[in-house]
């Protein structure tokens, strides 16, 4: 063996890494001279040891250079390959990417879901439990009992499905606070959202069934400005924190006082837009403190306990808040608008 | 509710307020304002006109070449060009002159048209900002100002408001009332109206009037005054004006008069023509008795009405002569030559007058005012406010009287009393009694403050006002609300429940927007004939049907939520859209109809529907459609969800693609594709899967609590397995035999692919297994993985007719 020799080794391997067409043929080159038992460099260095001093050096020199020599042949021809490799498959495999193309079919809730799901949520912080009731209820406990006895002019603005003398649809949530009170006794605080039927054809702002969400807190020295903390908590929770609120003196047989409650507009600040109808306050729920006869109605003790309750549309909500301008829309299914939600 | 504020000038000063402040104000009271219209703004320009004569304008289908007289003297009439339909020769209308400027801005010339001079123009309500109607050209009354006039005449520069007037404040229907809210609201002081009586004199009424209230419960006061010597007048121009400005048109001064002092001071009237009532030198016997149901009456209105014993009236010698507190008869209807009148006063009971006039059909400014219950004291305000304006534009003798009824006589009531302590609680703002005794008095309440109590009565028109809480409303709102603070119930007790988990139909409903289905909400009401086609889940559940529907489509309460859902769907394909997935979560009613509430079941329905779709598809979706539903159950329900196909179909559904679904035993509902017949019936093209489920009971608030086992670290040997079977052998069952086989050291098994292959041989199919096979202790020998395997084709063999394929 000479030094000579491994030369023409190293020259042989790196024709033969030349002639290399692929990774898998540069591979079988590495392992016929570089395996690590049996590749003919190795056996010929494996003879080095037993050489005599003075020709170990040079063997020892030209060894490492024929390893050298076909290690970067090597290298450089499957950095070589790769380069090519890179080039077919940026022709053969070009992918257009400049949309997905494809959609993942996610569902879509309903916005008064979506709306009555915040409600519920801002509701929960404060420690109120939801709670349901029945969408046919009795007359006694839609009307009678929240002070609304028949012939009460308040049942004008009410108009409802009855299915006997004495079974209806519930016109609206309200009759919840009476069934919470049963239910309970206080302290007491329950949100009841759910469906309610009022028998108008439907136009752009009237449904003969839509979306409510009643609220009641009942406990010892509730006062008003609880239920102006709450709805300004509230208000701001769903609307903004810069939103302020604005409280009217109303009616409702079943509270006293009884307020509707404004917020300022949350498209023109306040400064009057067409959603607000140029006054800079949109109405958005019903409110007040529960009437005492109510109370005792639902066997709680006026004496002791005071309490305040709320409605509001969810789908009004909606409305408002995505800008849907026909409520038709909210009880048609189009695809077209649940999509956008 | 429309009022004037130079009406309310007469009660309080307000005319110098900005319009702004008033609505503000108001509102605040609680007395919504809604809208303030500027009249007579812009119209002593306008000049009050008469037609003198019309016709075509030849060509044209609706334009018309007027004359029209000016100056009422003998000047040549203005020729003008005018395209509204309402006008006829003799009509008195609003002209503005070439140089005029209309409140809108627009200034007029002298325009030709077709080729026809047109000097100004003729104008509508809304040119005018006298109402919003432009169909045709104000029509003056006559006699409302000479020609030539300018319209400010008519229609002096005012204010009117717009109130939107809560259910328990009637004592807001008028001017002298609202002005008393406005008082307190702006902290001014109001002026009482005049309620002075003119002189009496003549033979007393009660010589020539007897008054019977058959039932008090029906009229709590019936007050009656005789007038003679009434004389030809026509209507003051100021009380011309305040009518017009607040919608109201003039017709005669008895008439206007008493709806005067209604908007006035709140109190209806009705005036019978004394002769028509058959007065005379006899008494006449007036009564108020209910109808009875072989009577009618022609109203004022003119249509002839049959009575009956829910309709209160009025009679002279049992004759109706009236519909009490709706509209008065025909037949006695004063008329401008009447002389002699009975003025009626009276306080009916709210609830007879709503339900006479709704029994009639007939809703007027009086029944609306008295149906919220006025007071008893009314009727003496009211009718001395008549009497003393006819006095004055008539000029008429006033008999001695009044002949009254008053069998509702109460003795005051005793004064409301609130001490200071419960006031402030319940408003949560701090606030001495003086000011809140204030803030009453400038309500009109009479108020002492003793021993840290207020005593408090109410003006006798607000039988709103009637217990503590009364009180702190009337006191909240003058404060203002704006005075009291925001705080929170939380700093005092806390309540037992936090906050709630997430329901479960919520988590069901996300389930399934997760997999593609958008939610939908449909009207719980439906036609039988649709609740019977697809039923769902309320299979064999009687409906209930609604006693006032709104129409045979919607005449039920829907048993299931399918029907609903293929509508929408329907609606969706109408509107080329491509393919519907609905998922709707809402209650159904299950009857039997009856004195008892029905049921609410909680149902959960899906539907997917692709237009055009064939049957391999619709199976793909409907495999789809379970695995959604076994994932809702593997999430949210308190059992897994069982499929148990139904041999011969089920009514509704296709005849072999149909599954009932359970859980624990318990039936929940059925899915499957739905029969091309009722699919057709709902104008559905290709095919549509479904499924409804009953929820409640079945879905877990919160979702499924885990369970965790723990994970076994050893190696796994994976296996796949093929083998044959016949061509409607049943995964399920083969997969809950093996499931159910007691093969611990089996982790999983799952199905890799189904498939057909003519070397199977006819009439089978082929199933490839992946099974992972694992110990959690040791490794698994070879040996002992053949022995699980052998054991799971045995039980596939046993359980679904199963052979190994070979070379499997
Ligand atoms: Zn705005």
């Amino acid at each position: 063996m000479r030094p000579e020799s491994l030369a023409g080794l190293a020259a042989t391997a790196r024709a033969e890494v030349a002639a290399a067409v692929d990774l898998e043929g540069v591979e079988a080159v590495r392992l016929r001279y570089l395996a690590r038992r049996d590749g003919e460099l190795t056996v010929a260095a494996a003879s080095i040891g037993r050489l005599p001093d003075q020709e170990r050096g040079p063997m020892g020199r030209a060894f490492n250079a024929a390893k050298a020599e076909i290690e970067q042949a090597l290298a450089e021809r499957r950095s070589a390959l790769l380069q090519t490799t890179r080039a077919q498959a940026a022709e053969a495999e070009w992918l257009d990417l400049s949309d997905p193309a494809v959609s993942l079919e996610l569902g879509h809730l309903h916005p008064s879901t979506r709306i009555q799901r915040e409600v519920e949520a801002i509701f929960a912080q404060l420690g109120y439990r939801v709670v349901e009731g029945p969408e046919v209820e009795l007359d006694e406990v839609n009307f009678q009992l929240l002070n609304i006895p028949p012939e009460h002019p308040a049942r004008d603005t009410q108009d409802t499905f009855y299915l006997t003398e004495t079974l209806l649809l519930r016109t609206q949530t309200s009759p919840a606070q009476i069934r919470a009170m049963w239910a309970q006794p206080p302290p007491l605080r329950v949100i009841t959202p759910g469906r309610v039927f009022r028998r108008d054809n439907p136009d752009a702002t009237h449904f003969p069934m839509f979306h409510q969400v009643e609220g009641l807190c009942v406990d010892e020295g509730i006062s008003f400005s609880d239920l102006k903390g709450t709805l300004e908590y509230f208000s701001r929770s769903m609307f903004g924190p810069d939103r302020a609120i604005r409280l009217r003196p109303s009616y409702f047989p079943f509270t006293e006082p009884s307020i509707e409650v404004d917020v300022s507009c949350f498209l023109c600040g306040g400064a009057g837009c067409r959603v607000c109808g140029s006054s800079g306050w949109i109405e958005i729920l019903g409110a007040g403190m529960v009437h005492p006869q109510v109370l005792r109605n639902g066997r709680v003790d006026p004496d002791r306990y005071s309490g305040f309750a709320f409605g509001m549309g969810p789908d009004r909500i909606a409305m408002l808040k995505y800008g849907i301008a026909d409520g038709r829309d909210l009880y048609e299914n189009d695809l077209r608008f649940l999509r956008q939600i | 509710m429309l009022v004037s504020v130079a009406w309310l000038q007469d009660y309080v000063d307000c005319q110098d307020v900005p319009s702004a402040r008033l609505v503000e104000r108001l509102t605040l009271t609680g007395t919504e304002v809604k809208q303030v219209r500027e009249v007579g703004q812009g119209l002593a320009e306008v000049r009050v006109a008469r037609v003198a004569g019309l016709r075509r304008m030849p060509g044209s289908d609706h334009l018309w070449l007027v004359d029209v007289d000016v100056d009422g003297g003998g000047a040549e009439p203005v020729p003008v060009v005018c395209g509204a339909q309402n006008l006829h020769p003799g009509a008195l209308v609003p002209w503005a002159p070439p140089g005029a400027v209309l409140p809108d801005g627009l200034r007029l010339a002298v325009r030709r048209m077709r080729g026809h001079e047109s000097r100004g123009m003729l104008c509508a309500p809304d040119e005018l900002r006298l109402g919003d109607d432009h169909e045709g050209i104000l029509l003056l009354d006559e006699g409302a100002a000479e020609v030539g006039a300018p319209l400010s005449a008519v229609f002096p520069p005012d204010r009117v408001l717009e109130l939107e007037v809560t259910a328990n404040r009637p004592d807001c229907l008028h001017h002298a009332g609202v002005a008393r809210e406005l008082a307190a609201a702006l902290g001014r002081p109001l002026r009482p109206p005049d309620l002075r009586l003119p002189a009496r004199a003549g033979t007393p009424a009660a010589e020539r009037v007897t008054l019977e209230v058959a039932d008090p419960g029906d009229c709590r006061r019936y007050r009656a005054e005789l007038v003679t010597g009434i004389g030809r007048a026509t209507t003051p121009a100021w009380m011309a004006q305040r009518l017009r400005a607040v919608g109201q048109r003039p017709l005669h001064p008895v008439v206007d008069i008493a709806n005067y002092v209604m908007l006035d001071v709140g109190q209806p009237l009705h005036t019978f023509d004394w002769s028509k009532m058959g007065g005379g030198a006899a008494p006449v016997a007036v009564g108020v008795r209910r109808g009875r149901s072989d009577e009618e009456l022609t109203g004022l209105d003119g249509v002839t009405r049959r009575l009956g014993p829910e309709v209160l009236v009025i009679t002279a010698a049992d004759r109706p002569v009236g519909l009490a507190g709706v509209q008065g008869g025909a037949g006695t209807a004063v008329d401008p030559d009447t002389a002699a009148i009975l003025l009626e006063a009276a306080c009916f009971a709210g609830t007879t007058v709503r339900a006479s006039a709704r029994r009639l059909g007939l809703r007027t400014e009086a029944s609306a005012r008295f149906e919220r219950q006025l007071a008893p004291t009314l009727p003496e305000v009211g009718s001395a406010r008549f009497l003393r304006l006819l006095d004055q534009i008539t000029g008429a003798q006033l008999h001695p009287g009044p002949v009254e009824a008053y069998p509702g006589r109460r003795p005051p009531a005793p004064p409301v009393i609130i001490d200071g302590a419960r006031l402030a609680g319940a408003l949560g703002l701090p606030l001495s009694l003086e000011r809140a005794a204030a803030a009453l008095r400038s309500l009109e309440f009479t108020v002492t403050v003793a021993d840290g109590r207020l005593a408090a009565s109410p003006p006798p028109d607000r039988l709103d006002v009637a217990i503590p809480e009364d009180l702190v409303e009337e006191v909240g709102r003058v404060v203002g609300y704006d005075q009291v603070p925001a705080t929170l119930p939380g700093r005092r007790q806390a309540v037992g429940a936090l906050a709630p988990a997430p329901r479960g139909a919520g988590l069901a409903l996300d389930v399934a927007c997760a997999a593609g289905f958008d939610e939908a909400i449909t009207y719980s009401f439906q036609a039988e004939a649709v609740g019977r086609r697809l039923p769902g889940a309320g299979r064999g559940q009687a409906p209930v049907p609604l006693r006032n529907a709104l129409g045979p489509q919607w005449a039920w309460l829907r048993v299931s939520c399918l029907p609903g859902l293929l509508e929408s769907c329907a609606r969706n394909q109408a509107r080329s859209l491509e393919r519907t997935r609905l998922v709707e979560i809402g209650h159904a009613f299950w009857g039997p109809a009856g004195p008892d509430q029905p049921t609410e079941p909680l149902l959960a329905a899906l539907v997917d529907h692709v237009p055009g779709g064939g049957a391999v598809e619709a199976a793909e979706r409907l495999r789809r459609l379970l695995a959604v539903l076994a994932l809702i159950g593997e999430r949210v329900g308190l059992s897994p969800l069982e499929f148990q196909p139904v041999e011969g179909g089920e009514p509704g559904w296709h005849a072999s693609r149909c599954v009932h679904l359970s859980a624990a035993g318990r039936w929940l509902g059925v899915a499957g594709e739905v029969d091309e017949g009722v699919a057709a019936s709902f104008d559905l093209r290709g095919r549509v899967v479904a499924a409804e489920l009953r929820c409640d009971g079945w879905l877990q608030d919160g979702g499924r609590v885990p369970r965790v086992h723990p994970v076994a670290r050893t190696p796994a040997v994976v296996e796949d397995l093929s083998v044959v079977v016949g061509e409607r052998a049943a995964l399920g069952v083969a997969l809950r035999a093996v499931r159910a086989g007691d093969l611990p050291q089996l982790e999983s098994i799952r199905l890799l692919d189904e498939y057909t292959d003519a070397r199977l041989g006819p009439a089978h199919k082929g199933w490839t297994f992946r099974l992972v096979l694992r110990d959690p202790t040791r490794t698994l020998t070879g040996a002992e993985a053949h022995a699980v395997r052998d054991r799971v084709v045995t039980i596939l063999s046993l359980a679904a007719g199963a052979r190994l394929r070979e070379g499997g």
